[in-house]
Formats: structure tokens, sequence, C-alpha cells
């Protein structure tokens, strides 16, 4: 066949015909959601908290959905991951670490029809949503039971990395601990890692031998926890409800919910309303909860829930000022209150905590 | 218990995996073999540890099926290496890759359950003496069982014909070999042995130092089990020294930062792995002109002219 305009429209109409057919099938297609973990499904925390909001997901929107998710994904390996995911189709991906924010940026450039959300991240873009919870309430309710509990006056702080969320997480739990007892003072090791169970119990292990007998954590794994139970201590559980590892131990747990936030995204990808937000919901919003309050007495256990209604109504406010930091510096006056971006951004820790800021 | 007593304490169970995963490698390395997947061993036998200690209840058993993970590991790997002569390193690499990956799937059906972990041996009276009490008399049979290991492979590599044989399979397998010794089933028991110290290893992570599965819980120290026995020049004791000192290190560099050293926590953490450079460049250095601190056929396959 000679090779003419003709033959040459009449081909590419009969592909076209041939495509069109797939393309309409494939809009009824369930929508490819990729999640991208930094820790091990199993690390009873927070990746754990992730896969169960992805199971959540699947179960709201059953067919609706197909999802790949990906565990354990190192910072350095996470564009391959990403553009795995992409090319297969994947509309949807949501990157569940801070320390996705930056590359996640970066996909998102690379890949304009792919939606992306980040967990903790700082900034949006056409195609890239973050989403996040107040943690910080929790840790403010913490403080406020370490106080109540502690002997030694020590709270013991199990920290990953320094970044705004753990170091405004530490702010607040000394900043509930102050509500209750101002002599209240906090000891801190940085794990440098999201999740090494090992390094987890040397390091509360540390922070025991020095004299703390309340332990806070800002790694996933239950290892702090079943630490304070052998050492008969108490301790707080992280992202996932920890009673079950230390019954005598734990006092109470933010449990993540992520599962409604990701069926909600995704419906709306499928409804094709989806666009880029910044999620930050507190307490009311049900992103976290509170595991139930144990091995406290019945007075310190009601001093609790007077806080937690607090923070729901807003009469208490973690972030309200004076606030100054270590160098002596006001950074936000009486009557004033830090505001999100201020909150996200925080580099620096209070005057009255002595940790210094690792690098 | 004083701060001292509890660092103490501390350091030895930080170091206790270290070495018996480390003792294990270096009868490997006497034997002239190398293997790189400790990491893979050892995580293989704190999959199977818990996963059979939960299934049947039994600690003893999973310590058992720990050791037989690690040695049926070790296995695949002298089938590699020793039946096929393939290259070592490769060997070795893919053995902890295949581990890391095997053992998720092994433990996967455990995520999330717990037992209580193996308990100290109290010896009566003495373990309440200040300061040496608590370390010497109050330790799981891990912690005493590495001690012993050390002691008896020190005493057979040293002071047995048999630790003599192995050492020259490591030295010159051709000349053993022309003696008449068989080179490859010795260099396949010590690569067994050395699998079996790996899964041991394993076992202590997941049913002594924090006692639930989760997977990568290894999170390197098989690699740190290697570099000790480049650090002790293949001698036991000093494999014995490296480990307490690398334990040590890890732990004081916690207690640094509780205490409020201003020092970054990055070059803290990073201090023990430094230290070994250091260390292995002093000791490389002292001995250059001394002959050769590996066993001489580290590494090399050997294939007997039948």
């Amino acid at each position: 066949m000679t090779l003419s305009r003709r033959n040459v429209l009449a081909g590419a109409s009969a592909l076209a015909a041939s495509t069109a057919l797939p393309m309409a099938a494939r809009a009824n297609d369930p929508l490819g959601v990729g999640f991208v973990l930094i820790g091990p499904v199993g690390d009873f925390g927070w990746s754990t908290m992730h896969d169960v909001g992805r199971r959540r997901m699947e179960e709201v929107l059953g067919d609706a959905v197909t999802t790949t998710q990906v565990e354990a994904v190192a910072p350095p390996d996470f564009d391959r991951v990403v553009t795995t995911l992409a090319r297969a189709g994947t509309r949807l991906i949501f990157t569940t670490s801070f320390s996705y924010f930056q590359p996640t940026l970066r996909m998102a450039e690379q890949f304009p029809d792919v939606m992306f959300e980040n967990a903790t991240g700082t900034a949006t873009r056409d195609n890239l949503a973050i989403y996040n919870a107040r943690f910080y309430e929790g840790r403010y309710i913490q403080g406020v039971i370490a106080a109540l509990k502690s002997q030694t006056k020590q709270i013991g702080y199990v920290a990953a990395f320094p970044v705004p969320e753990v170091i405004h997480a530490i702010n607040t739990v000394m900043r509930g601990a102050w509500s209750v007892d101002p002599e209240m003072r906090i000891r801190v090791v940085w794990a440098n890692a999201w999740f090494n169970p090992g390094v987890e119990a040397d390091a509360a292990r540390a922070l025991i031998d020095q004299g703390c007998d309340v332990l806070c954590q800002h790694t996933d794994s239950p290892a702090p926890l079943q630490l304070a139970e052998e050492r008969g201590i108490h301790g707080f559980g992280q992202a996932s409800d920890m009673t079950r590892f230390a019954p005598n131990a734990h006092l109470t747990s933010s449990i993540n919910n992520w599962g409604d936030y990701y069926a909600a995204r995704a419906q709306a990808m499928i409804d094709g309303t989806w666009a880029p937000a910044d999620t930050w919901g507190g307490l009311d919003s049900g992103m976290f909860q509170l595991a139930p309050f144990t091995n406290l007495d019945p007075e310190q256990a009601s001093h609790a829930e007077r806080v937690v209604a607090g923070l729901r109504d807003g009469s208490i406010d973690p972030f309200a000022g004076p606030i100054v930091n270590q160098a002596g510096e006001e950074v936000i006056a009486e009557g004033e209150s830090l505001d999100d971006d201020a909150i996200r951004s925080m580099n620096y820790f209070y005057q009255g905590i002595d940790v210094s800021m690792p690098g | 218990m004083t701060l001292a007593e509890a660092i103490f304490l501390t350091v030895i169970t930080a170091s206790t995996p270290l070495l018996l995963a480390a003792i294990g490698e270096l009868v490997v390395e006497r034997s002239g073999v190398l293997n790189l997947g400790v990491e893979g061993m050892m995580i293989m036998g704190a999959a199977s540890g818990v996963a059979v200690a939960i299934v049947t209840g039994s600690s003893v058993l999973g310590v058992v099926a720990a050791i037989g993970a690690g040695m049926a590991m070790a296995a695949l790997f002298a089938l590699l290496t020793l039946g096929l002569a393939t290259n070592q390193v490769a060997a070795g690499l893919s053995l902890t890759i295949f581990g890391l990956g095997l053992s998720g799937v092994v433990g996967a059906p455990f995520v999330g359950m717990q037992r209580a972990g193996i308990a100290k041996i109290e010896v009566p009276f003495l373990s309440e003496l200040p300061l040496i009490g608590p370390i010497l008399f109050r330790q799981d049979p891990f912690v005493y069982g590495s001690v012993a290991l050390v002691a008896g492979v020190a005493w057979f590599l040293w002071r047995t014909k048999a630790g003599l044989v192995l050492r020259a399979c490591g030295e010159n397998p051709v000349s053993a070999h022309a003696l008449g010794y068989p080179v490859l089933r010795i260099r396949f028991a010590a690569v067994l042995f050395g699998g079996a110290c790996a899964g041991l290893a394993g076992a202590y992570l997941s049913l002594v130092l924090t006692p639930f599965w989760t997977a990568g819980m290894t999170a390197g120290r098989g690699w740190i089990a290697l570099a000790i026995v480049v650090f002790a020049s293949w001698l036991p004791w000093r494999a014995m020294l490296g480990a307490y000192l690398f334990g040590g290190l890890i732990i004081l560099q916690l207690h640094a930062q509780t205490a409020g050293v201003r020092v970054p926590s990055q070059l803290l953490a990073a201090l023990p792995y430094l230290l070994t450079i250091v260390a292995l460049t002093v000791i490389m250095a002292l001995r250059r002109g001394g002959g050769q601190v590996a066993p001489q056929a580290l590494g090399r396959p050997f294939v007997p002219d039948r």
C-alpha cells in the first residue's frame, strides 16, 4: 500500500476508533491509589496506622479503588518508587512522611497528571495537597499527665529527628507539664530514626537510668513503652493504642485515624472534585483520638479529661503567648498566639527546656 | 541501682548480639570464607525465633528455631560458595537481601504479637553485691552463653588440632588439602557454625532485647559484627573487647545526650563508627610491616583438584 494522505488519515481514524473503547473503559476503571510508607507496616505506630487508614478507605470505597502500598521506603529510594507507581497508572499517591516532603514537591512537578498528598508537609502545589493532625494537642495532654504521675519531676523523650513536628511536640509536652508543675524538666535522646526498636530501647534505658520516670516518644515502635513496663515506670504510646504492650505502664496514646480522610480524598478524585488542600485536623476532627486513660487515679483522669475538653473548645491554647525561646527572646507576646505557619516552622525550644538542638 | 551499674548493664545488653554474631563470623573467616550475609542470617533468626516461640509458647524452642534458621541460611550460602564456587562477596550480599525479604514474609503473621522476654538468671546472694552483683550475676542466659562461646572458640582455635586444621584451611587450603584434610567439609562446618551464631544473635533481638517481631529489626547489627571481626584481627578475645567497646560507645552516646552534652547528636551517634574506622586504620598501620593480618585465603574459592 502506497503511503498517501488518505491512507494515513484512514489509518489514524482506525487507530482512534480502536483506542476509544479502552479509553472509555479506563474512565470507569478503579482509581489507582498509591501509599509510600516511611516504616514497615509492622512498626505498631505511624506506618501501621497509615496501613489501617488505607484498609479503611478500601472498605468504604470498595471496588471503586485499587491500592498499591510500598513500605519502609528510605528517602533515597523515594523517586524510584514514586516513578514506578506513576508509570503504572496510579493517579493519587499519599507520601506519608515529612522526610518525603521535598522529594514529593519534585515528583509533583515531574508528574503533573498525578495528584500527591504529603503527610506533615508545609506547602501545597496544583497537584499536591498536605494533611496532618494536630498531634500537639495530644502532646499537651501527655505533658499534663506526665506531671501528675512523675515523682522525679523528669520526663524522658525519645525523639526521632530535629524537625519542626518533633520540636513543637517537645515544647508542647513541657507546656502541658508546666501547667501542672513549673518545676518539671525534660531529657531528650535523638534516635536519628523514625523506627529502630533496638535504638529506641537503648534510648529509653538511658533516659530511665538518668532518672526519668515518665517516657514520651516520637518514634514508632513500642520498645520504649515495653522498657517502661519492665522498669516499673510510665509512658505513652505513639500513633496507635499501645496498651497491650505495657498494661501497667501505659497512660494513653494518640491514635492516628487516617481512614476517613483517605476515603474522602479518593472519593473527590473519583468525583473530579479533588483540589489541593491544607488539612490539619485536631481532636474534634477525628483525625486523631486518645486511647482510654489507663493507670491514672480518678482525680488524675478527671484532670486530664478537663484538659481534653479545654483543647476541644479552644479555652486551652498550647501556643498562646507569651512564648520565650532558649535565647531569652520573646517569640510571641501575651494575648497573641502562634499561627499555623509559625508552629509548622518551629526551630527553637522554649526557655526552661535544657535541650540542645542537634546539628 | 547506681547510674554506673545501670550503664554497665545496658552496655552488656547492647553488646551481646554483636558479640554472638561476630564470634560466629570470626570462625567462618578463620576457615577462609567471607560471609557478608550475617545480617540476613541474623534477621531470619529473629523472625523464626519469635514465630516459633509464639506458636509453641516455648522460648527454648524459639531459640532452637532461630539457630536452625541461621544454619539453613548459612547452608544455602555454603551450597553456592563451596559447592558451586561462586563469588563469596556477591553470595553474601544476596543472602542479606534474601534474608531481609524472607524474614518479612515469615514474620508477617506475627506482627503485633508479643510474649514475655527471657528472664534473667539471678545467682542468690552474689547478685546482691554492689556494682559487680548485677553486672556479673544477674544476666540473661545469652550473656553468659556469649562469654562461654568466646572462651570455647578461643580454646578450639588455639588449643586443639581441629582448630589448627581449620586455621590452616583459611591460610593455605591447598596445603591442607594436600595433607588429606577435607577443606570444603571443614569450611562447610565453619559456615554452619557462623549461621548458628548469627541466628542466636537474632533470637536475642526478638526474644530478649525487644520481645516482638518487626521487619528490619536487626537494623544493621550484622554489618557491625563484620566490622568487629576485622577490628579484632580475627582473635576471639579481642572480638569480645570490640563488641563491648562498640556497644559501650552506642550506649554512652545516648547517655551523653540525656546529660545534655552540647555536641550534635548526629556526631555522637556516628562516634562508634568513626572510632571503628580509626581503630582499623591504626591496626593495619601497625601490622603493615609484620605480615598478613587476615587469613591469607579469605574470600578465595577453593576447588580441590580431584
